[in-house]
Order: structure tokens, then C-alpha cells, then sequence
């Protein structure tokens, strides 16, 4: 009776164990992600996808989103959207080529303003939010053609061209810029860059009191407010951290491939809250994950870079790619709901 | 129970607009004293309560803490001296673990330095705790609010407010949302609460449960106080009518008066 | 409710085993597209050294995007050549002119071992690193159309296409000796630095006063309508130049509108439909013809050759320019209508 009622103990505590694990948002994230990489090691392992160029690679074209990806997820969990992240990446990208080559400043004090800038705006999308009351997906709506605009605009009366140039040469190559763009190891720096952004973003979130602040702002901003929690400042930090990690991109982005453009960034917001979801944070806000995020944002690059080594027509990309989105999101439901009901 | 009053309202109006949401209402609540605020919808509980919980400040008349005046500025300031708020339904995050919930905004911490983070070991068990000293007995504090019942949520919500050291609980319709049973459960809390000491206002709109908890009662019709009334002198009938208005309301309110100026 | 979801999964990835085993030719002008041609004829002879032609893959990565009917004759010649020559290709190019985004294929071509690469080069500081990792890995790389003056310093075999700057130069003295004293240089992609280099050609070739005018063309209407605006800004220009099919549509359809305009003289570089038969119908004086199914045709006969017997030829391969007035703008009409011109 004894060794039985033990085994029971056993068996109950590893089940909730297993439903704990099962519970967390990562889950469709995971299985999502080995499901793509089985599929594309089958089919295109021995054409390029499993050799190092070719994991660096998408590894590349995730980290660049996945550094825009992790913030928004935050944001989104408080309860807000940002939709002018990929208007940022455009105009901060050709603010620092324009400080560096027409104006001739160094890079570090280049790099400091855009910095600056990129938090301003951020604390002015947040502020606006705030202040008015309306949907953050309208303000940054809003904001998103305001900055393309003036960044055209701008650009084009700077310059008279669109695409800025010419960064490389003038910032040579010392150990500031290849903070942003050296291959330590032989691993391109955005990668290295993606991994702090998402374990800081993470032990905020699971581990400090300023992340259940942004659970709680996203859960019930109201509920939230009545216990003391500075809902204001939480979101308008946040925005803050997605218009710099913006910038940053940008950064990278230049130095690396030394150009800006105006339209860099087009879409990227959409692209960002979608890995987003794909990682398991609601679109309702109050719910979600820094490490999902970042997983969502690897699927999305390892789909878009691995279908060219599969040889199959790209034309079928956008389809895989909405029904990966709504298939992680069902499971993803599916998951959560059935570790809820068995509460009692 | 008639000790000196932690909380009161002295003829405080408070107008949006051209509209007059309170007209010159004064009440008490004393410690370890539940005071029953009844009134029909638009009576002006609600901007009361906004007013006691620091979300608005009053256009006229004082508010007193410990017989002292002061001025709330915001929530925040309220709860900052021990005026702890409970919304209907919007107590606790469901989304978040009950831990996380117990301890949204005052999070323990532990650390080196400036580089502090979340104690959930601390955390887990206090809320534990505190849930079993209700009656509420938990597996896993770690696992969502939503898995608890209506009134399991929000006694868990007064529960926290009197663990950090709330003096006055203001309870907005706490039983509104909820059925029979679940009602009880927070009405049974509420008693434990005010034995313990904490002084409470209950807004409710259901006479039924005012009068189960209830020590005093004020009536608020269109923004003015019709009276407050103990325990001894009315009986559930007649709160009824007087939270109606209307000729029933004169009339009962009139015999009151009459019968109490008879005792004097 | 999980054996749906199941189900489901399994779907998926029969979906997909099968559509990575159709292969086939896929004609279709996509976003980012890409086509896989397999060999149709066995050739006649099989070459004693060196891969045999069902074997030999070559990628092509430009920075033509899908709506530029330029770029779909090249693919034709690419087209063309690979079902010619018996080989695979895969064509691909990034739904905008981004570099970041063509960098990024060019790298994952080269990860994929390609026999040959054939790239075209909008942005020598963009595309450097990933070119010369193509070349560092020892795939032969090609480059085309754009990038004629970095071409061997990035280690690519040979280069093919046409000097804009010459070109260019060409297009000012026709058109200085139609009259034109004063122009405009309308650039519809601007960043790309072989356009600059046409303008400034153009420049040098007419002698007279040129002002250069950056398009988007991304909404048609408002191309338009900022030409219109630049030519009235400008009084006292007798000429316009346009880079490409994607500025002289608008340009056309901005002069058509009758008015003082008329008097404008026009003139293109390379061919679309409409200015073909704008060049027949008197609209416009001549359009440079960069013959660039010639730069989809030849690198894949180069590389071709390249990987069976290792011969190829150095320098610049030099496609155009080759004009195309009204004289005979009737056997190229007919041509364009088969995608080839």
C-alpha cells in the first residue's frame, strides 16, 4: 500500500512537472522549429542546408530579425504593438551613413546619436500611447509613415539620392566596428548580438519584478495600475527597447554591408510580430516569451534561407509560411488549454 | 464598535462637467467595522470609492485619514497609506500564476546590489500561505488565477490587500459577478477581514448580502447621502426602498428620523 | 483533436517531399523565383575531363526585381541557354533592390556548392564580402549587367554587360545631334551606381546643361506626376533621358498629354513594348538596346564550358550599346513580343 501510494506521488508529480513544461509558449515554438529543420535536412541536408555556410546563414537572417523580434514580443505581451520598428531600422540606418560620410563625424559619436534618437522616438511613439488613449497599432501606424516619409524626405534633400553610401571607407575597419560586424569564430556578430538581446530580454521577463510588471501591464493594465504597478512607464519603456533594437539592426546593418536605404526594414514590423506569435505570445497581450520570440524568428529564417537549398520554386514559401503561422498558433492553444483544465 | 474612525468623508461634492455625480455626502468607517454603501446604478458609488481610493480628488468637502486631512493624488498614494482597493473584475491578472498575482507590484526581491530579481521561493510559499489562512488550499502557486473559481479570486485579491498592510479595504461589488456559492465565499473572508481590524467599505447594489456583513449603511441616491443607518435601526426591506427613491424611499425615510428621534 | 493535428503535420510534409521532387520548369515571374531547368536532350558528345552537362548546377542571383521587364528578358536568355546547354540553373533575386537581402543569397548559393555563380553587382561595398567568399570557396563566379569596374578585383572570370559610362556617352552625342541642348536624366533606381554612371555619361556625350532627376517608381501615378513637375520646373529643356522601362513609361505617358511638351525630345535606355512602339510611332528618337538577353544567355555557355573543359574568356564581354531607332524598330518589335528582345 505504501509503495503503491508512492509510485502515485511519483507519477502525479512528473505528470505535473510534464504539464509545466508542456504549459509554457516556447512549446510550438519548439516543436515548430524541429518539424522545419527535420523537413529541410531531409530534403536539402547533402545540397548546402546542413553544411556551416549554410546554418550560418539562416542562422544569419534570423539573428538580424530575431534582434527586433524580442522586443516587440515584450511589448506585445504588455499589451502594445509597434508597427514603425522597420521605419526605424530605414531612418536610423541612413542617419548614422549620413553623420558618417557627408558630415565626417566619427563613428563612435555617430553611433551615440543614433542611439539618442532611436530612444527618443521611442519614448514618443510610448508617450503618444499613453497620452491619448488610442490603440498603440494606430499611433505606430501613424509613426511608421511620419518617419519613412521624413526619412525620404530628409535623405533626399541631404543627399539627393536614396541610398547612402560609401561607409565603409570612411570608417575603416577598427576594433568599434567589428563590434558589429567580425566573425569571431568564424560566427557573424548579429548571432552574437541576437543571443544577449534575448537572454536579457528573458530574465526580465521571467525573472525580475519589472517583468511581471509587463505581464501584469498586458494581463490587465487596470488591475495592474490598482496594485501599484507603473503601467506607464513599463510600456513606455518598452517602446523604447524596440525603437533602439531597431537602431541597432540598422547599425549593423550599415557597417556591415556599408550602405543605408531608405526602404531598408520594409515589412519587418509584420514579419517581427509574427515570429512573435509563431514563439506563443498572444496577440491579446499577457501572455508570451522572450525565448519563443527568438525561436520564431529562427523558423522564419531557417524557412526563407532553406528553401533555396531545397531547389523546390520559392513560389511556395508564402504558403508554407502562413500555414507554419496558423499551425504553431493552434497547437500552441491547444497546448495551453488542456495544461489549464487539469488544475483540479 | 464605535472607536475613533480610521477613513471619513466630510461633505465631499464631485461634478464632471455639468453633471453632479456626489452632493455634499459625509460617512465614517471605524477599524474592524464593515460600512455597507448601497445605492442604484448612477447612485455615485462608484465615484465614492474613486474618491477614497485616490483615482479622483473631491471638488469640495475633506477627506480624513486618522482624523487628519489629506489628499490622495493617485492609487498609488492610496495604497502607499494603507487604503487597499478591490475592483469586480478586475482584481486579479488571469493569465499570470497566483503567485505572480499575489505579489504584482510588490514584488520580494533578492540580490547583490543594484542587481536584484524576482524571490520566488519567498513568494511561493507566502502565497501559499496566505491562501490556506482563507480556507483555499493550492497544489501549485505557480499555476494560472484563471484556475481559480470566481470567489476564490477574489478573496485572493482582499487577502493581499490586507498581507501588505492594508488598513481600509474599499470593495467595489465584490458579489455582483458571482453566484450563491461563490458569494459566500467572499462574504465569509469578509467577516474574517474585519475581525481582523481592517476597517471596510462594501459597495454593493444587493441588499441581501449588505445586510449579511454589514455594521452601518449608507444610502446614496443621485449623488446624495439619504442617511447612514446601523444594524439596530432598519431591516432589509426597507434599505430596499430607500435605494429605490421615490415616494417609498420619503416615506420610509421619514419614519426612520421619526422613530430615532424618538429614542433621543 | 491531437490525431488532427497530426494528420495535419503529415499533409504538410507529403506536400512538400512532392513538390521538391516535381522539379520541373517553372515559368511563372515571381517574387523571389526560382527555376530549375533538367536537361531535355542528352548531348551529342560527352566530354572526356570535367563534369558532364546533367551534372553541372549553376545559380544566377541578380538584383532584378519581378517587376522589371528588363530583367525578365535576361531570364530568358538564361532560360534559353540552360535548356541549350543541357544544365540546371536556379535563378533568384530579392522581391526590392535590397542589398542586405541579395547578400544574403548570394551567401546561401554559395553554401549550396554551386558548379558556377553568375551575379550582377547594383552595390560593390554591399555585395563584396559575399562575392569574394564565392570566389575564396572556388566557384567560378561570373558577374553581369552591373559592377564592370570590380568585377576582377572580386575575383570574377569575366564580366558582361555593356559601360554604362560609354553607353551613356553614346546616348548624349545621338541626341545632341537631334538638337537637344538642355535635359533631363530621369534615374527610376536610384542607389544603383551603374544608372549614375549612364547619367553622367550622358552628360559628357551631349556637352550641354543635364539635370539628374531620382523616380520612385514603386506607384506608376506617382512617377508621373513628378515628371510632370520636374518638366515644369525646368522650362527650356528640349530632351529627356530615361534609364530604363521603368522610367519611360511614366515619361511617356507624362509627355503624351499633349501641350508644350510635345516639342520635348525622348530617348531610352533599354526596351519595353511601349517604347518600341513609341520609337515606330515618331514618339521617341531611339532607345539603347543593352541586348540583355545576352547577359542571361552567354554566362551560362561561359560557365558551361568553364566546368568541362576549363576555357573561358577575360576581360569584358561587351553587349551593348546597340540602337534601336525608327528604322528598325519593326524587327525588334517583333522580337520583344517574344521576350527576347
Amino acid at each position: 500500500m505504501e509503495a503503491t501510494t508512492k509510485q502515485v506521488e511519483r507519477y502525479a508529480h512528473g505528470l505535473r512537472i510534464a504539464r509545466r513544461v508542456m504549459a509554457r509558449p516556447e512549446l510550438g515554438a519548439v516543436a515548430g522549429l524541429v518539424l522545419v529543420f527535420a523537413i529541410f535536412s531531409l530534403v536539402a541536408g547533402n545540397r548546402g542546408f546542413l553544411t556551416r555556410e549554410g546554418t550560418l546563414n539562416y542562422l544569419e537572417v534570423a539573428a538580424q530579425l530575431g534582434l527586433v523580434t524580442v522586443p516587440v514580443a515584450l511589448l506585445m505581451i504588455a499589451g502594445e504593438f509597434d508597427l514603425s520598428v522597420g521605419a526605424m531600422v530605414g531612418a536610423s540606418g541612413v542617419l548614422l551613413a549620413i553623420l558618417v560620410t557627408k558630415y565626417g563625424w566619427p563613428l563612435w559619436a555617430a553611433l551615440l546619436v543614433t542611439l539618442g534618437v532611436a530612444m527618443l522616438l521611442g519614448y514618443i511613439n510610448g508617450y503618444l500611447v499613453i497620452r491619448t488613449g488610442l490603440p498603440s497599432f494606430i499611433i505606430t501606424l501613424g509613426t511608421m509613415f511620419v518617419l519613412r516619409g521624413a526619412t525620404l524626405g530628409f535623405t533626399r534633400l541631404l543627399t539627393g539620392v536614396t541610398v547612402v553610401s560609401g561607409v565603409s571607407a570612411e570608417v575603416g575597419s577598427n576594433s568599434l566596428v567589428k563590434a558589429f560586424t567580425g566573425t569571431p569564430w568564424g560566427v557573424p556578430a548579429s548571432i552574437f548580438w541576437w543571443l544577449i538581446v534575448t537572454l536579457a530580454a528573458t530574465w526580465v521577463l521571467q525573472r525580475t519584478p519589472f517583468g511581471n510588471w509587463i505581464f501584469g501591464s498586458g494581463g490587465d493594465p487596470v488591475a495592474a495600475r490598482n496594485v501599484g504597478v507603473p503601467v506607464a512607464r513599463v510600456k513606455i519603456a518598452l517602446f523604447m527597447a524596440t525603437s533602439t533594437s531597431a537602431a541597432l539592426l540598422a547599425m549593423i546593418q550599415v557597417l556591415r554591408y556599408g550602405s543605408a536605404d531608405v526602404l531598408r526594414g520594409t515589412s519587418l514590423e509584420f514579419q517581427a510580430i509574427a515570429a512573435s506569435v509563431i514563439g506563443g505570445t498572444l496577440l491579446t497581450g499577457g501572455y508570451g516569451s522572450a525565448v519563443g520570440a527568438a525561436l520564431g524568428a529562427l523558423i522564419f529564417g531557417m524557412v526563407s534561407q532553406g528553401i533555396f537549398f531545397t531547389g523546390i520554386n520559392t513560389d511556395w514559401f508564402q504558403v508554407f509560411l502562413g500555414a507554419m503561422l496558423v499551425g504553431a498558433v493552434l497547437f500552441n492553444r491547444f497546448v495551453r488549454r488542456w495544461a489549464a483544465s487539469e488544475a483540479h | 464598535m464605535g472607536s475613533q474612525a480610521i477613513m471619513e468623508v466630510d461633505r465631499v461634492s464631485k461634478y464632471f462637467g455639468s453633471v453632479t455625480a456626489l452632493q455634499e455626502v459625509s460617512m465614517r468607517v471605524a477599524a474592524g467595522e464593515v460600512m455597507c454603501l448601497l445605492g442604484d446604478n448612477g447612485a455615485g458609488k462608484s465615484t465614492l470609492i474613486k474618491i477614497l481610493s485616490g483615482v479622483h480628488q473631491p471638488d469640495e468637502g475633506r477627506l480624513l485619514l486618522d482624523g487628519q486631512e489629506v489628499r490622495l493624488g493617485s492609487p498609488r498614494d492610496a495604497l502607499s497609506k494603507g487604503i487597499a482597493t478591490v475592483y469586480q473584475d478586475l482584481a486579479v491578472v488571469p493569465l499570470m500564476s497566483i503567485t505572480r498575482n499575489f505579489f504584482l507590484g510588490r514584488e520580494p526581491t533578492k540580490g547583490f546590489g543594484p542587481i536584484r530579481w524576482f524571490d520566488f521561493r519567498y513568494a511561493d510559499r507566502v502565497a501559499r500561505e496566505e491562501l490556506e489562512k482563507i480556507g483555499i488550499s493550492i497544489r501549485d502557486p505557480s499555476q494560472p488565477v484563471g484556475t481559480l473559481s470566481g470567489g476564490e479570486r477574489q478573496s485572493l485579491a482582499i487577502a493581499r490587500a490586507i498581507h501588505f498592510g492594508a488598513r481600509v479595504l474599499l470593495l467595489d461589488e465584490p458579489t455582483s459577478a458571482l453566484g450563491v456559492r461563490e458569494a459566500e465565499i467572499v462574504l465569509r473572508y469578509i467577516v474574517q477581514a474585519r475581525q481582523r481590524g481592517v476597517g471596510i467599505v462594501f459597495i454593493t447594489h444587493n441588499v441581501h448580502h449588505a445586510y449579511a456583513v454589514g455594521d452601518r449603511f449608507t444610502i446614496l441616491n443621485r449623488g446624495r447621502s439619504m442617511g447612514t443607518y446601523t444594524r439596530r435601526e432598519v431591516d432589509p426591506a426597507q434599505l430596499e426602498a430607500m435605494m429605490s427613491g421615490g415616494e417609498e424611499m420619503a416615506r420610509v425615510s421619514a419614519e426612520l428620523e421619526r422613530l430615532r428621534s424618538l429614542q433621543q | 483533436m491531437k490525431k488532427r493535428k497530426l494528420y495535419g503535420i503529415l499533409c504538410l510534409i507529403a506536400v512538400l517531399v512532392l513538390a521538391g521532387c516535381g522539379g520541373g520548369v517553372s515559368g511563372t515571374p515571381s517574387a523571389i523565383s526560382t527555376t530549375i531547368t533538367s536537361s531535355t536532350n542528352t548531348p551529342a558528345s560527352q566530354p572526356s575531363t570535367g563534369k558532364s552537362r546533367s551534372n553541372i548546377r549553376i545559380v544566377v542571383v541578380t538584383h532584378g526585381t519581378a517587376a522589371d521587364p528588363f530583367w525578365s528578358v535576361v531570364k530568358r536568355g538564361v532560360d534559353d541557354a540552360a535548356k541549350e546547354m543541357g544544365v540546371k540553373v536556379e535563378y533568384r533575386a530579392p522581391e526590392t533592390f535590397d542589398m542586405v537581402k541579395m547578400s544574403q543569397l548570394i551567401d546561401a548559393a554559395v553554401a549550396s556548392k554551386p558548379d558556377g555563380l553568375v551575379v550582377s553587382i547594383p552595390d560593390a561595398d554591399a555585395l563584396r564580402d559575399s562575392i569574394t567568399k564565392a570566389v575564396q570557396a572556388g566557384i567560378p563566379v561570373v558577374s553581369i549587367n552591373s559592377g564592370a569596374d570590380v568585377s576582377k578585383q572580386f575575383g570574377a572570370l569575366v564580366h558582361i554587360g555593356q559601360s554604362e559610362f560609354e553607353a551613356g556617352v553614346g546616348a548624349g552625342e545621338q541626341m545632341k545631334k537631334a538638337g537637344v541642348t538642355s535635359a533631363l536624366c530621369i534615374n527610376h533606381e536610384v542607389g544603383n551606381v551603374g544608372l549614375d554612371q549612364r547619367c553622367d555619361g550622358f552628360k559628357k556625350g551631349l556637352g550641354g546643361n543635364v539635370k539628374v532627376v531620382g523616380v520612385e517608381v514603386s506607384n506608376p501615378t506617382d512617377a508621373q506626376n513628378k515628371i510632370k513637375t520636374a518638366i515644369a520646373q525646368n522650362p527650356g529643356i528640349n530632351g529627356i533621358l530615361t534609364l530604363g522601362p521603368l522610367g519611360s513609361t511614366p515619361t511617356l505617358a507624362a509627355l503624351g498629354s499633349g501641350g508644350p511638351n510635345d516639342k520635348i525630345k525622348l530617348a531610352t535606355f533599354d526596351l519595353s513594348p511601349d517604347v518600341l512602339q513609341a520609337i515606330a510611332d515618331g514618339k521617341m528618337l531611339f532607345a539603347i538596346d543593352q541586348q540583355q538577353y545576352l547577359q542571361g544567355y552567354l554566362p551560362i555557355v561561359f560557365l558551361t564550358k568553364y566546368a568541362e573543359y576549363q576555357v573561358i574568356p577575360t576581360g569584358q564581354v561587351m553587349t551593348g550599346p546597340a540602337f534601336v531607332t525608327k528604322e528598325n524598330a519593326a524587327r525588334v518589335i517583333e522580337l520583344s513580343k517574344q521576350g527576347i528582345r
